[in-house]
């Protein structure tokens, strides 16, 4: 389906208000993703190319780089989420499950929520049997937290143009994939609509670091930037901000702290929650049910 | 082999702490990478494209932007090195000991440790006998260094599927290709385990400033956060934290001050200990038997 037969257009300022529970005019969600890199496959992210450049397989220094993340810059991310009592949002491969089981179980013990996110990370449009791969990430969630994930983020964001009719049919309730609003909207599919939550493209260490290339204290100014706009826009309707992270990226010792920083800022007021995913999903259902 | 089947996932926190001797928290290792870039293929890294971007060999130009470091460049950092009292890992091809003997004398008296960095500049997967290749890289730099090299780096840290059993039949005790860990590591090898030691892609003049284009002023801000996370983790568990330079980057006159006050900052710290690559590894062995 064209996203056309999705969703129509829509402009924010006409819509009816959203409201969030005691006033608050802001929930943030952040969301921890956790990849496993196949090291027989080209690396999805590189932070060092080969001398003259090319790709010559296997690729182990970047391997090795992403690694990083799980063995080490995830359990120093969690120090600064457990500081601010946070409960994240992880979007994880089916396959690092099993494979990272201690970042697993450690999501687990503090109640985190987990969204799928492939099976690997590779394109969905890669995927060799789309239905199959969203229903081993949903089995690999539901054996490891006894739940069926209700959300779900495509791997580097990635669709075909039936992968919202398959998550529906599959039992998944909301997708990250359309960064097209600061609010929640519904999608049409073959079958009964599901809901896009506003993940973000802007505030996502890959993009940001790996991409653009920015300073490690970009993460903090933007983040800041984005927070005071979104708090002001939110005078007129709630507004939900995504804070995306990588252990591999802001979990390297040197930008730990602008994480931190924004965490320290934002968590500093009372009318701004930290919500689940799956948090935002059931206040946005029932104010649509309200309005 | 696979990663995988060299070492499985560990997670830090699941380790024993390795604790440095007088309480120390963090050992800074310093690596010097010095190359051989040959004129009669394209450019390991380019400051400057051709118009239109397309390859031409022979690259004048940024054959001799290279050359700026060997000619110039490096006397920056031995008058810095002598100064501060650190002597680091020199990383370097083979071929270039012998084109550059001058450098590679000054190396030897300042006592830096010899380090195998493959015969030339190019990816690993080009050459067509790597045991031969690395054999006479090793058997060349024991003539310069008067003893043989135990450490590895491949160029770009490149490596193949068996670069790690050839190394290792060759007597190579540790590699640095495996930016994987804030520990050393032991990878198993059809020859015996190597150990890994943290270099870094991070705190790496190459993607810093060749691919990512950060400001020569960054790498110190970078460094710094690096290190200021890492001593704080260093109370309760040993920290290494690698610097990796080349003199065509980092020895530009533009950029040596800003390495210059990496260690200025640095070296305001207690237990701060600079070690090369060999005292790591005997420190290392000693420390994850008593751990």
């Amino acid at each position: 389906m064209l996203p056309s037969e999705r969703i129509d257009f829509s402009a924010i300022g006409q819509r009816s208000k959203l409201a969030l529970p005691s006033g608050a005019r802001l929930a943030v969600w952040v969301i921890v993703n956790i990849e496993e890199w196949d090291p027989t496959q080209r690396m999805p992210r590189t932070v060092l190319t080969p001398p003259a450049g090319g790709a010559p397989m296997p690729d182990i220094p970047n391997w090795a780089w992403h690694e990083y993340g799980n063995r080490v810059g995830f359990w120093r991310m969690l120090d600064v989420l457990d500081h601010f009592r946070i409960r994240a949002v992880l979007a994880i491969n089916g396959s690092a499950i099993s494979r990272y089981e201690p970042i697993a179980s450690a999501a687990l013990e503090r109640g985190w929520e987990f969204i799928g996110h492939g099976f690997t990370q590779q394109s969905m449009q890669k995927v060799a049997d789309e239905r199959e791969d969203i229903r081993k990430t949903a089995a690999a969630i539901r054996e490891f937290t006894g739940k069926h994930p209700r959300g779900w983020l495509g791997p580097g964001l990635t669709e075909t143009w039936e992968t919202p009719d398959l998550l529906v049919e599959e039992g998944f309730e909301y997708v990250c994939d359309w960064v097209l609003d600061d609010e929640p909207v519904l999608l049409a599919t073959r079958t009964r609509p599901i809901v896009n939550l506003p993940y973000t493209q802007e505030c996502n260490d890959v993009a940001m670091m790996l991409i653009q290339h920015h300073k490690a204290s970009e993460y903090y100014d933007r983040a800041i930037d984005q927070f005071e706009q979104l708090y002001a826009d939110a005078a007129q309707s709630a507004r939900i901000m995504a804070l995306v992270v990588h252990p591999y990226i802001m979990g390297a010792p040197h930008r730990l702290k602008y994480l931190h920083n924004v965490l320290s800022r934002l968590r500093d007021r009372r009318d701004v929650l930290f919500w689940t995913g799956a948090e935002i999903l059931d206040w946005y259902l029932a104010q649509r049910g309200a309005g | 082999m696979i990663p995988r089947e060299r070492c499985a996932y560990s997670a830090i926190v699941d380790r024993p702490p390795l604790k440095l001797p007088n309480r120390a928290r963090i050992v800074v290792w310093t690596i010097v990478n010095l190359e051989f870039w040959s004129i009669s293929r394209p450019m390991a890294r380019q400051v400057l494209p051709a118009p239109t971007g397309e390859v031409f060999v022979p690259d004048v130009p940024n054959w001799s932007w290279h050359e700026y470091g060997m000619r110039v460049g490096v006397w920056r950092f031995f008058d810095l090195f002598a100064r501060l009292g650190i002597r680091p890992t020199l990383s370097i091809n083979a071929r270039a000991a012998r084109a550059y003997r001058s450098v590679a004398r000054a190396a030897r008296r300042a006592g830096w440790e010899f380090m195998g960095h493959a015969w030339e500049q190019m990816p690993i997967h080009k050459v067509d006998d790597q045991a031969e290749m690395i054999a006479k890289s090793l058997d060349t730099l024991a003539r310069f260094a008067g003893t043989r090299p135990i450490g590895w780096l491949g160029p770009g840290l490149t490596e193949t599927h068996d670069t790690p059993d050839l190394l290792a039949a060759a007597g190579i005790k540790y590699i640095g290709d495996w930016v994987y860990d804030d520990e050393p590591t032991e990878i198993k090898t059809t020859h015996g385990p190597l150990i890994t030691l943290p270099y870094s892609v991070e705190l790496n003049d190459i993607p810093m400033m060749l691919v990512q284009h950060h400001e020569s002023a960054y790498f110190t801000q970078r460094c710094i956060d690096s290190f200021e996370r890492l001593y704080r983790e260093g109370a309760e568990r040993a920290k290494v934290m690698a610097i990796a330079i080349h003199p065509y980057i980092s020895g530009q006159p533009h950029r040596i001050k800003y390495l210059e006050a990496v260690y200025e900052h640095i070296n305001r710290h207690e237990g701060v200990l600079h070690w090369n690559g060999v005292e790591i590894l005997d420190w290392y062995l000693s420390a994850r038997a008593a751990a």
